[in-house]
């Protein structure tokens, strides 16, 4: 059975037409089913904490990036499947999972390839993404056999399961991060000189002299050093289509 | 009709030249220094040593292409090569190397796969010969000839 979440924004009127010819498509493609629409007053965790119990076994999320960051920490821990409809500007992981936006993505929901995919955990939280981290004095220990340390200022590391940045696809079933660290160097008159290093591991530990903060980029969220980044391998069932990136 | 993905590269690690590692990095990748390391580097694939990087650990890896500074051994299995700016301070076992002229080399130096051995003479299945009774022998006859002309 299919469980349809909203998200909160597609309650603005300019949406309504999009949610209209999805919900024609869903019925005409028979894969329709229970239909919840966040809002401001609706918590989520109870939301879909409600649904677990009844046994739902597919969810799809309408909506962005940050709606997908909040239903995966919910639901990474049960037998669940996630779908897309990919509504909105900001739908970075719908497009590298292969999934056309709005009442396209219908037809692949209903296709339903299923792929097992890796989730990062960073201090017991989840993510599908990335991380980025910007700092002085950053060490990373990777896989408990060696250390990196960052000493300049100018660095951002980036730390990804499922993304495609650098030229490179990061690929989100291979058990393993990819660290991306770019060193920006500024120069008087010139044009700045940035160079990249780019590493695999299962497990980092991010330590710094002064606290530092993490940006998920999955929800937008921050978390603070030390944190602890380990791979989940094959945690999460995602329903994906043909033009996926990996 | 076609993936529209955008082009991948091989599976590379790459030590960038604001990064400095610490420690035993072990990978089954190709991997490229132009950094700073310390400790042990493992690959079973290729490695390329940027001109600035500096490596202070024993390295083994398939392949390797050395412009930086590797102070430690080295063994490769297959082919190593040592461009003008490259330096070595330590021992090598490699199967082939090439060195250009201006690198530096210092160190013990084992070319070759291990079966590729000196063939040395092998005298032990030989006879000895006793060059004494030869001598003897040979006198002996010389003195009958000599006694018979008479």
């Amino acid at each position: 059975m299919y469980y349809y979440l909203y998200d909160s924004k597609l309650n603005d009127k300019k949406y309504t037409n999009i949610i209209a010819r999805i919900e024609t498509r869903l019925t005409d493609l028979g894969i329709n089913g229970k239909i919840n629409r966040l809002s401001f007053l609706k918590n989520i965790n109870q939301v879909l904490a409600e649904e677990i119990k009844r046994g739902v076994k597919t969810i799809i999320i309408v909506g962005d990036d940050k709606t997908i960051g909040q239903v995966i920490n919910l639901i990474a821990d049960f037998n669940i499947t996630i779908g897309i409809i990919p509504i909105g500007p900001n739908n970075n992981i719908a497009r590298l999972l292969g999934l056309p936006s709005e009442e396209s993505a219908c037809d692949i929901i209903s296709s339903r390839i299923i792929k097992k995919m890796d989730l990062g955990k960073i201090n017991n939280y989840y993510f599908l993404t990335s991380l980025e981290i910007g700092g002085k004095n950053i060490t990373l220990e990777c896989d408990k056999n060696y250390i990196i340390n960052l000493q300049e200022n100018n660095n951002i590391i980036n730390i990804s399961n499922l993304n495609s940045c650098y030229d490179t696809i990061s690929d989100p079933t291979d058990g393993k991060l990819d660290i991306f660290i770019e060193n920006v160097q500024n120069r008087l008159f010139r044009k700045n000189r940035s160079t990249l290093s780019h590493l695999k591991n299962k497990t980092i530990r991010v330590t710094s002299d002064k606290t530092i903060p993490i940006f998920l980029s999955d929800e937008r969220k921050i978390i603070k050093t030390p944190a602890d980044v380990d791979i989940i391998p094959k945690k999460i069932k995602m329903i994906v289509g043909k033009r996926r990136y990996f | 009709m076609f993936k529209e993905t955008p082009t991948t590269n091989e599976t590379e690690t790459v030590i960038g030249p604001s990064v400095k590692v610490e420690g035993d990095f072990v990978t089954e990748g190709n991997v490229i220094v132009e950094g700073i390391i310390c400790g042990t580097i493992k690959t079973s694939r290729n490695l390329k040593v940027g001109p600035k990087s500096r490596i202070f650990a024993n390295v083994a890896a398939e392949n390797a292409l050395v412009s930086g500074e590797i102070q430690g051994n080295l063994k490769i299995n297959d082919r190593l090569e040592l461009t003008s700016t490259g330096k070595i301070f330590g021992d090598i076992k490699v199967g082939t190397l090439i060195v250009a002229a201006g690198s530096v080399l210092n160190g013990k130096c084992q070319m070759g796969t291990p079966k590729e051995k000196s063939i040395k003479p092998d005298f032990s299945k030989q006879e000895k010969i006793d060059l004494k009774t030869q001598v003897n022998s040979e006198a002996e006859k010389i003195e009958n000839k000599q006694s018979k002309k008479k």
